[in-house]
């Protein structure tokens, strides 16, 4: 268990199978049991189907992103081959998933104590509901980064190989897995719809035009040209973010 | 000067982390099959750069395969958008797109590789740019699944220009970092023409996307001999649909 939460750079170098299995299982069973929770306060067979989903989430993003996780990691210079690029990743996953499944009798006692969905405060419940897995959730997968971070700086030549490793490991899987959690909706089930295990057409639409879209209803409905604007003062603040760290490098002067 | 009376003593600044060496790698064999390209390709570019038998005919040719393939794979992937004739056209055009920007930006890779004081002959030159593609072409065959998760999602022409564009972005910006470190293998010493080479490579590549469409959507003709810049083109193309394509075919 300890070798889970703080893995060993051993680990890492010999990203065997064995060490690829316990870390898959411990990331299977951790995420079902707090998925379990998740969906209980909707309905106990709800629960069952996001103990089913949540490690599938972990496994599509992780096998969809495999190819494009390894390559990245031998691109950047951290010397990860693809096994050791899904040992690294699995091993933080591994780390958010016993911290999930830690807290997971205090989010079922949550879910016991939430006025019910089909009482009269289920919107307000179910709002609070979101809120607080929503931070939950992020509070684990910091922790497995941080944990992925420190594995990564250990492993690799510089610090800056491997926050550029990190960087893009966590752009990519981020990217896709936002979709992923699109095409297995619902996770917490508004009391409003039909408790099921997908939404019908799951495949249809993407997690990024419907933020867009709720973005443009929410605020630029009356000013028509904002969304672009504000896209391209994005850009803009990316370029002299990217400008500002490259000269703020220190430069190698040749002897 | 009452600093110099100041007991406390300056702070210590902590002391860097000392890099770790390059760790040792055995060298490439002689023959490069093309799991040894695959493997020189994403871990040891200045390696494959300086290998003897790069500038071969067999080694171009497992490059360009390498490339090709990969191309028509995610050439394959976007056709999945629109479905009918767009699986084997997309791929096709991709496929030929690819091959027609390396061969007219070759010379220009030559010219511009010599001003940056590369001694590398046309022919290892040639592979060399072989090599970018392919790399270009592997990171794209590493997008694939996720594009092709968002094909079956969106119709939007917008959203999908913008991540396929996005994925070329991302896989052309290491196969250029691949040609810089190639050439400075080669003896290339400055940076500035090489930059450049990369631009017009660059737009050449994204024009294509606007003289070969339509690519992603659906048209009554497999080319279209109306000419127009790409940005114009994809301005006019962002908001619209696949439905709407459908609708108004030969529009896209």
């Amino acid at each position: 268990m300890r070798d889970l939460l703080d893995p060993p750079i051993q680990t890492l170098a010999r990203a065997g199978a064995r060490d690829l299995g316990r870390a898959a299982v411990v990331t299977a069973m951790g995420f079902a049991l707090y998925g379990f929770t998740v969906g209980f306060w909707r309905s106990p067979v709800m629960g069952l189907y996001v103990a089913v989903k949540m490690p599938l989430l972990i496994a599509c993003t992780l096998g969809c992103n495999g190819l494009l996780n390894g390559m990245l990691g031998l691109l950047l210079g951290s010397d990860l081959g693809f096994r050791q690029s899904l040992q690294a990743l699995l091993s933080a996953f591994a780390i958010s998933a016993l911290v999930l499944g830690s807290i997971a009798p205090v989010t079922f006692f949550l879910a016991l104590n939430a006025p019910p969905p089909d009482s009269p405060q289920a919107t307000t419940a179910h709002a609070g509901y979101l809120l607080s897995h929503t931070t939950l959730i992020a509070i684990a997968g910091c922790i497995g980064l941080l944990r992925l971070r420190r594995l990564l700086e250990q492993h690799c030549r510089t610090r800056r190989i491997a926050l550029a490793t990190l960087g893009a490991w966590i752009a990519g899987n981020a990217f896709i897995g936002a979709q992923f959690s699109w095409i297995l909706r619902p996770f917490f089930g508004s009391p409003r719809l039909e408790v099921a295990f997908l939404r019908d057409h799951p495949m249809r639409g993407s997690f990024y035009e419907a933020v867009w879209a709720s973005l443009n209803r929410l605020l630029f409905d009356s000013v028509p040209g904002l969304p672009g604007f504000l896209v391209l003062l994005l850009i803009l603040g990316g370029l002299f973010y990217w400008m500002h760290l490259r000269l703020n490098q220190p430069r190698h002067t040749r002897p | 000067m009452t600093h110099t009376n100041d007991p406390t003593p300056p702070p210590v600044p902590a002391p860097e982390p000392t890099p770790q060496p390059e760790p040792r790698l055995e060298p490439l064999p002689d023959r490069i099959d093309i799991r040894n390209l695959f493997e020189a390709l994403l871990r040891r570019p200045a390696d494959l750069a300086g290998h003897p038998s790069i500038d071969t005919p067999a080694t171009l040719g497992r490059l360009a395969i390498m490339a090709f393939v990969a191309i028509l794979v995610f050439g394959f992937v976007l056709g999945t958008f629109a479905y009918h004739e767009q699986l084997w056209a997309a791929p096709l055009k991709l496929g030929v797109g690819l091959i027609f920007a390396g061969l007219i930006c070759f010379p220009s890779f030559y010219i511009f590789s010599c001003l940056a004081g590369s001694t590398a002959s046309a022919g290892r030159l040639a592979s060399l740019l072989g090599a970018t593609l392919a790399l270009a072409g592997l990171l794209l065959l590493g997008f694939a699944p996720a594009v092709w998760i968002f094909t079956q999602g969106t119709s939007s022409f917008g959203f999908m220009g913008t991540l396929s564009i996005g994925s070329w972005l991302v896989a052309l910006g290491f196969a250029f970092r691949f040609a810089t470190t190639a050439l400075k293998v080669q003896g290339a010493r400055q940076r500035g023409p090489i930059a450049i080479w990369c631009v017009i490579f660059l737009l050449v590549t994204l024009q294509l996307t606007t003289s070969l469409r339509p690519i992603l959507g659906r048209s009554d003709r497999l080319l279209t001999d109306e000419k127009k810049f790409f940005l114009q083109h994809w301005s006019e193309t962002a908001g619209k649909s696949l439905t709407e394509c459908r609708e108004t075919p030969g529009d896209e």
